[in-house]
């Protein structure tokens, strides 16, 4: 996509890098940055004292070094400038997590010109990350590590990708933003309230009472994803027959009903952490739970796939 | 910003790029033996080799209140040795120690980088005391191995295995040459330092000095360093005429003849028609003097220097550096001869003896011009038993006379000094010429090479018809040292005087075929490289049509941004890789399928891509799975491109 004559000319595209694309990014001279780094002005200034000491001397050899030293340095700001060229980066699927944890971006990174590359660094934030070695046509697949501040969508920001090669004199940069969020969940609550369970009396219907979950053994039934490993049944699986859960019911069918008015908290977002802690809670307990949020309400229910949307629920509740 | 530049900085210096940084100190000190004083040179060495112990033994490692005390020390010590003056012997001093004293303290890559950017500097430090071309090949060796450890420091490598980081060295060097040519054809040159040279003449030179002292042995006889070197356009002159006119000295106190630089320069130098003229280009060694050499009478002055009434080169400050000027000399005489200089050449020294006086007035009574005193002069240093030798007996306190009436041994400048003295008692204006004679004729280079071997002292005396006029008493007595080039091998052997009156033959002469060849080779590496100074450059471009700064700075620009480009260009679009064929019909086909059915995503693989178009063509679905069938199979299977190329051809 060619840039309007104002975008080119930003000086944010200098620092944070073009609007954010969800595709691959391929580096080229549009994206790479270069300049001298602080060694290289330093240098600098080491040629210009040589060459005032050859033109005092008026020494022939004097000046065939300084203006090799001098060539030496400006040629290798091509290979500075080659080092990060051809490169193809693209983000990846990146799990969700929790407000306070640290989240995992996925990077994917290919060396595509057949050429290999070497000492390239990655920053996010304060975040480096270094590929020591890159060889030609070779993929990295790189994970960096950033610390969401708030939860919802989380937006990484720019990665700029820098290379001091070959020399040390020249800074190759490249600032890159992607499209690709992650979500963050609010905080699970550290305070150990009991879960809300709700009994429902099946004969009867109607009577409610709470209950700390006495849970009678019913039988076996297939392992599926998001049940709690605490309930698989070790031995048939160490016998090889299988992933089997042990599952348990109430002489009262349990439901648990995660209510936003019935939780006790001071503000939204210890609501919203006291909720998740119970959704976390419930699901690893096996029980059924249902969730209702002002913006949201979701029925009674169980698994991962119900985990996932009560959570993204908590996560994007404005 | 800061944190991200200290996590490349602060890393730890990797063993293989210490070792090669120790190398490199190694390497750039060495050649300062012979030229610094031996204090700095060992202070250095045992400085780099403290840290190549601390290789093996890290816990001998200075820190920083060791270091600290230990750099001050040193940084007085260096003061004191060269006070306030900081010429060319204190700061390579200075540098070399410093390099010494970065490298002990060297742990991080941030060190790295600055002791390598140290190493460059003192790299270029030893061409200040010479620029030889073996020096030169031996700084490139250094050259390319600081600029290897900077790469392998900034890639953090910690073996040398494999030689793409050796072949991106050389290239960047092979790629930096012609930018540096462009720099050191165009930059402009200035004339003379910026700021005073105060160390330039501390170690002695060898060269015809300011003084002359007949009682003192001349020991560049035994020298074979070159004084410089000459080449003719044309027929030179004979080996018995080539006179390279230096200094010309008319002060002595009886002992010693004393140099009074003259800049004074003539009106009419000579009115005689124009006699032979010899052009010629001569390649001068630095000599610290203000003085250059010419042939007879030089018919211009060259560039930056004048022309005096003595018809002597002189330039305005001294020569610190190799120099190149091309000159015609003819054979006219001086004819200049003003009431100051009569006065300065015909005055006595005090302590001339009564012989002396006695020995002039009998040549002015039986002669009737002064030409003919001079030739009686002659005669009797060749008639007498005089003697020409390297090893005369030492002279006291009156060694005109003593040699001419006692000793009677003698070389050039006991004859001239003595001879000038006669021709002053007989009333005869006469100076002392100091310069070289002959030189050896280097077949090969076709060049003329002039050593300190052939510095000679001749005289010139005043006639009326002839005006200043050469006569050497040397050749009254040892007319071989004028008509042969000296011998100096055989003369270094035997410590006495030699000539080249035979041929050399077998295996002297191969011995001296390999000489001339060396020598032809540094005749180049002088006249090509090294004389390239202010004045050669100005030459040079004004053929190419380049005057003045403006239009070299301008040529300067043009010349490395065109190159420059090129190399853009060259580098970036000549390597492209190209996608292999099945690729290339690959995306020639998807472009065909795009017309209709939508473009390729970039994150689309083919598969999915043709996923894609058979949901809204039903009736493509055998054909497209054969050809990604077959696609996949060339390319990640067998390597056979047939089938696809068939199936391609075979889509409607």
């Amino acid at each position: 996509m060619p840039l309007s004559f104002t975008q080119r000319f930003s000086f944010r595209r200098f620092t944070q890098g073009e609007a954010a694309t969800a595709n691959a990014v391929n580096l080229d001279h549009r994206r790479i940055f270069i300049l001298p780094s602080r060694s290289g002005l330093v240098l600098a200034m080491v040629i210009l004292l040589m060459l005032i000491a050859s033109i005092n001397y008026n020494n022939s050899m004097g000046f065939i070094f300084t203006f090799l030293l001098a060539a030496a340095a400006q040629v290798s700001s091509f290979y500075g400038f080659k080092n990060l060229s051809g490169l193809t980066v693209q983000a990846t699927k990146s799990e969700p997590c929790f407000l306070g944890d640290q989240a995992h971006y996925n990077l994917r990174i290919k060396e595509q010109e057949g050429r290999e590359r070497w000492a390239i660094y990655i920053k996010l934030g304060d975040k480096v990350e270094i590929i020591q070695n890159l060889k030609a046509n070779q993929v990295v697949n790189l994970s960096m590590t950033v610390k969401p501040n708030k939860r919802g969508w989380f937006c990484a920001g720019t990665f700029t990708f820098f290379s001091y090669f070959p020399l040390s004199l020249f800074r190759a940069w490249s600032p890159l933003q992607f499209d690709q969020k992650l979500l963050v969940y609010p905080t699970p609550s550290a305070n150990g309230l009991p879960l809300p369970i709700i009994s429902i009396d099946k004969a009867e219907g109607s009577s409610i009472s709470l209950q700390q979950g006495s849970d009678d053994f019913d039988g076996f039934r297939l392992y599926q994803q998001g049940d709690p490993y605490q309930r698989i049944n070790w031995k048939a699986f160490a016998a090889g027959k299988g992933v089997f859960i042990k599952q348990f019911t109430s002489p009262l069918a349990d439901e648990v009903s995660l209510n936003w008015s019935s939780c006790h908290a001071n503000n939204t977002e210890q609501k919203l952490s006291q909720l998740c802690e119970w959704v976390l809670k419930a699901q690893q307990d096996g029980l059924s739970y249902s969730l209702k949020i002002p913006s949201n309400s979701y029925d009674a229910n169980q698994g991962i796939q119900h985990q996932l949307r009560c959570l993204r629920a908590l996560a994007l509740y404005e | 910003m800061s944190n991200m530049n200290a996590l490349n900085r602060e890393t730890v210096i990797t063993p293989l790029c210490l070792k090669l940084l120790l190398l490199c100190g190694f390497l750039l000190v060495l050649p300062h033996i012979g030229n610094l004083k031996p204090e700095f040179i060992v202070i250095s060495l045992v400085l780099l080799t403290w840290r190549t112990l601390t290789v093996k033994f890290p816990q001998y490692m200075p820190n920083k209140w060791l270091l600290l005390p230990l750099s001050i020390l040193l940084a007085l010590f260096i003061l004191k040795s060269f006070g306030m003056s900081f010429g060319r012997d204190a700061s390579s001093s200075l540098l070399i120690v410093l390099l010494a004293l970065k490298l002990l303290e060297c742990r991080r890559s941030r060190d790295v980088v600055a002791s390598v950017f140290v190493g460059f500097f003192v790299l270029i430090t030893p061409f200040l005391f010479d620029q030889t071309i073996l020096l030169a090949l031996y700084s490139l060796c250094i050259f390319l191995l600081l600029l290897l450890t900077l790469l392998i420091n900034t890639t953090g490598q910690v073996t040398l295995q494999g030689f793409t980081l050796f072949r991106l060295t050389a290239t960047i060097f092979l790629q930096a040459i012609p930018l540096m040519l462009i720099g050191f054809l165009l930059f402009p040159r200035m004339i003379g330092p910026l700021w005073a040279l105060p160390d330039n003449t501390s170690n002695a030179v060898s060269g015809i000095s300011d003084t002359i002292n007949p009682g003192q042995i001349s020991n560049l006889a035994l020298s074979s360093a070159t004084a410089f070197r000459v080449t003719f356009e044309g027929e030179p002159p004979e080996q018995k005429d080539l006179y390279w006119r230096g200094a010309v000295f008319y002060e002595t106190d009886g002992i010693k003849w004393q140099y009074k630089a003259n800049y004074k320069v003539a009106e009419k130098l000579t009115d005689s028609a124009k006699p032979t003229e010899y052009k010629y280009t001569v390649i001068m060694e630095p000599h610290h003097q203000r003085w250059l050499y010419s042939l007879d009478l030089p018919s211009h002055k060259v560039a930056n220097s004048k022309l005096s009434e003595d018809s002597q080169l002189m330039l305005s400050k001294k020569l610190g550096r190799t120099l190149s000027y091309t000159l015609t000399s003819n054979n006219a005489s001086n004819k200049n001869l003003t009431d100051t200089l009569k006065k300065r050449a015909l005055n006595l020294p005090k302590n001339t003896s009564d012989n002396i006086l006695e020995l002039a007035g009998n040549f002015r009574k039986n002669s009737s011009n002064d030409l003919e005193i001079v030739n009686k002069a002659l005669q009797h240093f060749n008639q007498q038993d005089f003697f020409y030798t390297l090893n005369p007996p030492l002279l006291g306190k009156n060694p005109n006379d003593e040699f001419l009436f006692k000793t009677k041994q003698g070389f050039c400048s006991h004859y001239a000094s003595a001879f000038t003295v006669l021709m002053r008692a007989a009333n005869i204006p006469a100076r002392i010429i100091a310069g070289y004679q002959g030189g050896v004729h280097n077949t090969l280079g076709s060049f003329w090479e002039i050593r300190q071997a052939d510095a000679h002292v001749w005289v010139e005396v005043w006639l009326e018809n002839s005006g200043w006029t050469r006569v050497d008493p040397t050749a009254a007595i040892a007319p071989e040292r004028i008509s042969n080039s000296i011998n100096l091998a055989e003369q270094l052997r035997a410590g006495e005087v030699n000539f080249n009156i035979n041929r050399p033959d077998g295996f002297m002469a191969f011995a001296q075929q390999a000489k001339w060849l060396l020598n032809t080779i540094d005749y180049y590496w002088q006249s090509g490289v090294l004389a390239y100074g202010p004045e050669n450059q100005a030459e040079f471009l004004n053929k190419a049509g380049i005057k003045g700064w403006e239009d070299m700075v301008k040529w300067l620009t043009i010349f490395s941004v065109s190159f420059l480009v090129l190399l853009i260009i060259y580098l970036n679009f000549s390597k492209k890789t190209k996608p292999d064929k099945a690729q290339q019909i690959l995306l020639a086909f998807c472009k065909r399928l795009s017309k209709k059915y939508g473009e390729r995503r970039s994150y689309e693989t083919v598969s999915d891509y043709f996923e894609r178009v058979k949901k809204q063509n039903a009736q493509l679905t055998t054909s497209l799975n054969a050809i990604n069938k077959s696609y996949l199979d060339c390319r990640y299977g067998r390597e056979d491109i047939e089938p696809f190329k068939t199936n391609v051809k075979a889509f409607k």
